[in-house]
């Protein structure tokens, strides 16, 4: 309770200080103002139009991208399960840019796009994995293979692109929060009022899946029906971020081993996951745009920040007898 | 003492992918008995006991439990008459033992679950039972082998069955521990009449704890009954393909198999079936 109370003041505190702070700054009181639908000089652009949406668009997609990382990285008890890794966000990527380079799509069918490609990278490899009741490694080896080969389709595509589509289509190459607008704050929004509780509602069962599939089954969840259910909810989740944030690197990958230490071994880290995301997100941001001294789209910062993370995994579980 | 549920497998055949595994097998389970499963490595012991337990549906014949199918019944429900205790279960980084013992009682819990005095009762008689009251605080992972067991063996007496099933819950144990996990399970089957199934790899133990032995080869059951009519020197060759003599177990009178090898025998023995 006390993590998630502290979580949920430092989002709050740090989405605040993003929409006050910037080339020039508001008050509090002016923020608030703009919020509540006040015509305020100046600030009703600035915050109304550029920084509310994109502080709510990073809030967002951090979260879902903490949430669908815990999800995998709980139901498949690996921190390396992460869908930035097991190529979940690639598929993604690649309908998104065929969508938008080859279809000449909108925000919302690249979106929709986006949704059904990520769900059918991962019952793909659900299907490859699970196949005679499955485990959770071989999930995760087929998953970085298929990511690799959507991430040459997004290269491929890129590579013919026009030039006007290479702007909108590089979004989907590095996480970006430029240019976000309330056309990609809404969808993602109805996303996560929809989302969210399902896996939180889902989120005990998953909890009893950290004890072993059969330990699991044997308290009496139905182990396969839910895992196809978590799936699907948190491949939505992640899809709709990505459609309007891009594949923010690194975030599902760092938010559930982090919420789980912070969260210790009772509980489930999928709440704690999704704030901590938020949080991330929205600090890097910040730091992209402004502490740097040049502007960073938010992924390279998240980037920096998750890869040394990634190489200690892994020579972490090369240590401990080289399972995954 | 509770109203015994009865647990049969009914024709069942089963395979992983096109391997089969068992082959239309029948097994009543003895309401109320200690049943012992013995059989050579890969003979299918261990997949007959996870398709008793629900966790793998068979390709033929039907596993039932009162006379229902329980591939059919909800998981919840199946949960609390039936417990599990798997071979390998995994306890997460950290986790205390009253926690872990506490999941025991999921299966009684509503979508809305509330704790309740019932569950404190249940989790306080498991951990007095198996006698880890004293290191109720500490994180499972930093407990010994046979210690851990006993957690296990706790969380599954919390969910409250009438039946449990385990799978080798000997394993990795050295032998004080081995008899310890098998008088815990004789307490319970004498308290509260708990159905008990268990695969077990050590015949003289299996003989000694079992009412019921059953003795498997090849998918299929190769006899079944008291210990002193299955564990024969015919059925451990047979079973096991390996000549031995079995006597009366000094102690108990119950079977006890003295395997014959290539060495260390007099040679009138050697290769007999006595």
């Amino acid at each position: 309770m006390l993590v998630t109370s502290i979580l949920v003041i430092a989002v709050a505190a740090t989405y605040l200080v993003s929409l006050m702070v910037g080339q020039s700054f508001y008050s509090p009181a002016e923020v608030w103002g703009v919020i509540t639908g006040q015509l305020v000089p100046g600030a009703s652009f600035t915050v109304g139009e550029l920084r509310l949406p994109r502080s709510t668009v990073g809030l967002l997609a951090g979260a879902c991208f903490g949430i669908g990382g815990a999800v995998f990285q709980t139901m498949l008890r690996n921190p390396l399960a992460s869908p930035d890794i097991i190529g979940i966000n690639a598929g993604a990527s690649a309908a998104a840019v065929v969508g938008i380079v080859f279809l000449s799509l909108d925000q919302t069918p690249v979106a929709i796009l986006a949704t059904v490609g990520a769900l059918v990278t991962a019952l793909s490899i659900y299907l490859l994995a699970f196949k005679d009741g499955g485990a959770g490694a071989r999930f995760i080896l087929i998953g970085i293979g298929v990511a690799a080969i959507f991430n040459s389709v997004v290269a491929y595509v890129l590579s013919r692109a026009a030039e006007w589509d290479l702007q909108a289509a590089m979004r989907w190459i590095t996480g970006n929060l430029n240019g976000a607008s309330w056309n990609e704050a809404v969808p993602l929004a109805v996303a996560v009022v929809i989302g969210v509780p399902v896996i939180l509602w889902l989120s005990r069962d998953l909890e009893l899946m950290r004890l072993g599939d059969d330990t699991a089954a044997a308290l009496g969840v139905p182990v396969e029906r839910r895992r196809v259910m978590l799936i699907i909810a948190a491949v939505t989740l992640l899809a709709f971020a990505t459609a309007a944030a891009g594949p923010i690197s690194f975030v599902a990958f760092l938010a559930g081993p982090i919420a789980a230490r912070m969260l210790g071994p009772v509980g489930s880290p999928v709440l704690v996951a999704g704030l901590f995301g938020a949080l991330l997100v929205l600090v890097a941001d910040f730091v992209g745009q402004y502490l740097l001294g040049l502007r960073l789209p938010v992924g390279v910062v998240t980037g920096v920040l998750g890869a040394p993370y990634l190489i200690f995994l892994l020579i972490r579980s090369s240590r401990s007898g080289g399972t995954l | 003492m509770t109203a015994h549920r009865t647990l049969t497998a009914a024709g069942i055949s089963l395979a992983y992918g096109d391997r089969t595994i068992v082959d239309t097998l029948d097994l009543t389970v003895p309401a109320g008995k200690v049943t012992a499963i013995v059989g050579a490595n890969a003979c299918g012991k261990s997949t007959l006991l996870k398709a008793m337990a629900r966790l793998l549906p068979p390709r033929a014949g039907q596993v039932l439990l009162d006379g229902k199918d329980i591939h059919r019944m909800p998981t919840k429900q199946v949960a609390r008459d039936l417990g599990l205790l798997p071979q390998s279960p995994i306890a997460p980084e950290g986790i205390a033992v009253s926690d872990l013992v506490s999941r025991g009682r999921t299966p009684h819990h509503g979508p809305l679950a509330r704790w309740t005095p019932a569950d404190d009762k249940a989790v306080a008689e498991a951990l007095e039972a198996t006698d880890i009251v004293a290191i109720a605080d500490r994180p499972v992972d930093e407990l010994s082998g046979g210690q851990r067991q006993r957690v296990w063996i706790a969380m599954a007496l919390a969910q409250q069955t009438d039946v449990l099933l385990l799978d080798e819950p000997t394993t990795f144990l050295d032998v004080s521990h081995q008899i310890d996990v098998l008088d815990l399970l004789t307490d319970l089957n004498r308290s509260r009449g708990t159905t008990i199934v268990m695969v077990l790899h050590d015949l003289n133990l299996a003989a000694r704890y079992a009412d019921h032995l059953v003795a498997m080869s090849a998918g299929r059951i190769f006899a079944s009954g008291a210990p002193e009519q299955v564990l024969t020197a015919e059925t451990v060759h047979e079973v096991f393909g390996l000549d031995s003599r079995v006597i009366p177990d000094p102690l108990t009178g119950r079977p006890l198999v003295l395997p014959i090898g290539r060495h260390h025998v007099p040679a009138r023995l050697d290769g007999a079936v006595s």
